[in-house]
């Protein structure tokens, strides 16, 4: 068990190698730098910031400065942000991505497990045709449409929360929720319920009915670890994508987290920015990889042998 | 349906046992009409070829049809008709007074569940045991159906066991309860020949034992004949022939099991004899006549227009235009 632990985050460490080096590299091949698009600038002024931020540099001595700093957990200072570093950026916006996250995948993977299941043990009922309709609006009316929508009912119309913005304590957090756990109850209702239905066809699923054990000893004993194997393979790798921050949820709701910051860092060339929540990204991204393969080998014994 | 005569204590007894199945085009008639009983202790064959509607008369019994299945007739066990049992009542019967082995052990075992809970499931439900209580028995079972060191075995997974191993399980797990009933949907089927041999008498050795009467239901007539006692014959759902042992391989009455004995390899004999076949497949295509007359060479022109009857000579009982005639004579 330690061993397969201690391996998976050995080859996680070196995903996370080739994946510093790669963005690296492709950030600098993109056109442009960071004060490129700043106002005119005398060729001095430049020349100057270029040399605060190293920029000077040949690009490979670049490299080994950063990776330098990261291994002292120093992900550099930000080139658009002046007086804030990287690695105090993400300390700020990551708790308010983190907690709507965290939130929204439980009740994206409570409600959307329950409305799968309902639809796949009573098929083509109007459960089942209630739980379709939501899975496809869900996936399919984006999330700056409902968003919106809901701000302009919840928030305008019978004020039970605040339009935006953090000042409303839990309250403010309600929609963003909501709206960011949407999609992936869609998601996660139509996969448990065809994983259900698929696991219900089983010739073991058979067996334990032909014991006589009630059907509900059948559907809790024996349906749901099959069923639930694929959505735990979703939801690791979900929950990396949902907790490293939205630019529409925060966008839409005005709330400070680290999804916004990605993209502004991207259009902006912040190199450092972009980089220390790529790594980010792909930490978590790798961590809940392993995480889920732990969990799944827990349910499955034929996944604990040999890896 | 002429009627069957009864005997007095048949342990199930199942009349005129109908199974449907409801497709989008049209409505497939699984088994036809099919009567028989089953008494205390016995080993009753049911051979047919695939599609012959063997295996659904078992799930019918149990409750175990797919969702589309819709059955008529009655299946009378003590004192109760299976077919029009509520679930909750059906769940009382089956896994305690009547259990059931699968075809393919590979796949009957739920991968998720250690051998050991699998097994003790039943009797925590059905006879109310502790967790401890149950696995001392299910262990004890283990070792009766011959699983080495069954305490650590127990402890294992279904992937764990090798194909015969997993139906010994299977079997223990089916016999565990003590059912009055042992269904055994083609139990051997999957595996290799060797392993075959033990399967079976391991069924019939243990079914002897605990009195639990079986309903073996196969394609393969050297299987009934190492087990059975007595064979019903089957071809398109409905009953072609029914014999005791002896009787149905020394002197079968019916074209199709006729032409089923001739198809079977025999190890005694001229080595150069070519194996019988019988000509054509098994058409879900069903006239008013007999299903098997599209097929037989000696049908004559009733035979695809009127149903034979089944007809009763002391314990030999057959359903052909031909050869019925002088049976019930």
């Amino acid at each position: 068990m330690l061993r397969f632990i201690g391996k998976r985050l050995w080859d996680g460490g070196l995903t996370l190698a080739a994946l510093i080096t790669l963005t690296f590299f492709v950030m600098r091949l993109a056109p442009g730098g960071p004060f490129s698009k700043s106002r005119k600038i005398s060729p001095e002024v430049l020349a100057n910031i270029q040399k605060t931020y190293h920029l000077d540099e040949p690009v490979w001595m670049q490299f080994v400065r950063y990776v330098k700093g990261l291994l002292t957990f120093d992900l550099g200072p930000s080139t658009r942000f002046r007086d804030y570093d990287v690695g105090g950026i993400i300390a700020s916006g990551l708790p308010w991505s983190v907690t709507i996250g965290i939130w929204a995948i439980i009740v994206a993977s409570l409600v959307g497990i329950a409305l799968g299941v309902a639809g796949a043990m009573r098929r083509n009922s109007p459960t089942d045709y209630a739980a379709g309709i939501v899975g496809i609006v869900g996936v399919a009316v984006p999330i700056f449409v409902i968003g919106p929508l809901m701000q302009v009912i919840f928030a305008l119309r019978l004020g039970w929360v605040p339009v935006g913005g953090i000042e409303g304590g839990w309250r403010a957090l309600v929609l963003p929720i909501l709206v960011l756990a949407l999609p992936n109850i869609a998601y996660i209702s139509r996969l448990t319920r065809s994983s259900m239905i698929e696991t219900l066809r089983e010739n073991y699923v058979r067996t334990a009915r032909a014991k006589g054990i009630g059907e509900r000893r059948v559907v809790w004993g024996h349906v749901l670890k099959g069923t639930l194997l694929p959505v735990i393979a979703y939801l690791g790798p979900a929950t990396a994508a949902i907790i490293t921050g939205s630019i529409l949820i925060e966008t839409i709701f005005a709330l400070p987290g680290i999804g916004r910051h990605f993209v502004d860092a991207a259009l902006n060339r912040d190199y450092p920015l972009v980089m220390g929540i790529t790594l980010l990204y792909g930490a978590l991204l790798i961590l809940l990889n392993i995480v889920t393969d732990l969990i799944r080998a827990w349910i499955d014994p034929r996944l604990r042998n040999g890896r | 349906m002429p009627s069957t005569p009864m005997t007095a204590d048949a342990l199930l007894s199942v009349r005129d046992l109908r199974v449907t199945f409801r497709l989008p085009q049209a409505e497939i008639r699984a088994v036809d009409g099919v009567s028989f009983d089953l008494n205390r202790g016995e080993v009753l064959g049911i051979v047919g070829e695939s599609g012959s509607g063997k295996s659904q008369i078992l799930f019918a019994l149990m409750g175990l049809l797919a969702g589309n299945g819709r059955t008529a007739g009655e299946a009378m066990f003590g004192g109760r008709n299976l077919l029009a049992l509520s679930p909750r009542e059906l769940d009382r019967v089956r896994g305690s007074e009547m259990s059931i082995v699968f075809q393919d052990p590979m796949t009957a075992l739920n991968p998720y569940k250690r051998v050991g809970d699998q097994l003790a499931e039943g009797l925590i439900v059905h006879r109310g045991l502790s967790r401890d209580a149950a696995w001392k028995e299910a262990v004890a079972m283990l070792d009766r159906v011959r699983i080495p060191d069954p305490v650590a075995r127990a402890k294992a997974y279904p992937h764990q066991f090798s194909g015969g191993m997993r139906q010994r399980v299977m079997i223990a797990m089916a016999l565990l309860m003590k059912p009055a009933i042992l269904l055994a949907d083609e139990p051997t089927t999957a595996l290799d020949v060797t392993i075959q041999a033990q399967v079976l008498d391991l069924i019939a050795e243990l079914a002897r034992e605990t009195g639990t009467a079986v309903i073996l239901v196969t394609h393969d007539l050297g299987v009934v004949a190492r087990a059975c006692d007595r064979v019903l014959v089957l071809y398109g759902g409905q009953v072609m022939e029914e014999a005791a042992i002896d009787t149905l391989f020394d002197r079968p009455r019916h074209p199709y099991t006729q032409g089923l004995l001739e198809a079977m390899p025999r190890l005694e004999g001229e080595e150069t004899a070519r194996l019988g076949t019988i000509p054509g497949t098994p058409s879900a295509r069903r006239g008013p006549g007999c299903p098997f007359a599209p097929r037989c060479d000696r049908s004559i022109a009733i035979c695809s227009q009127e149903a034979p009857m089944l007809l009763t000579n002391g314990s030999h009982r057959i359903a052909c235009h031909v050869e019925g005639a002088d049976a019930a004579a």
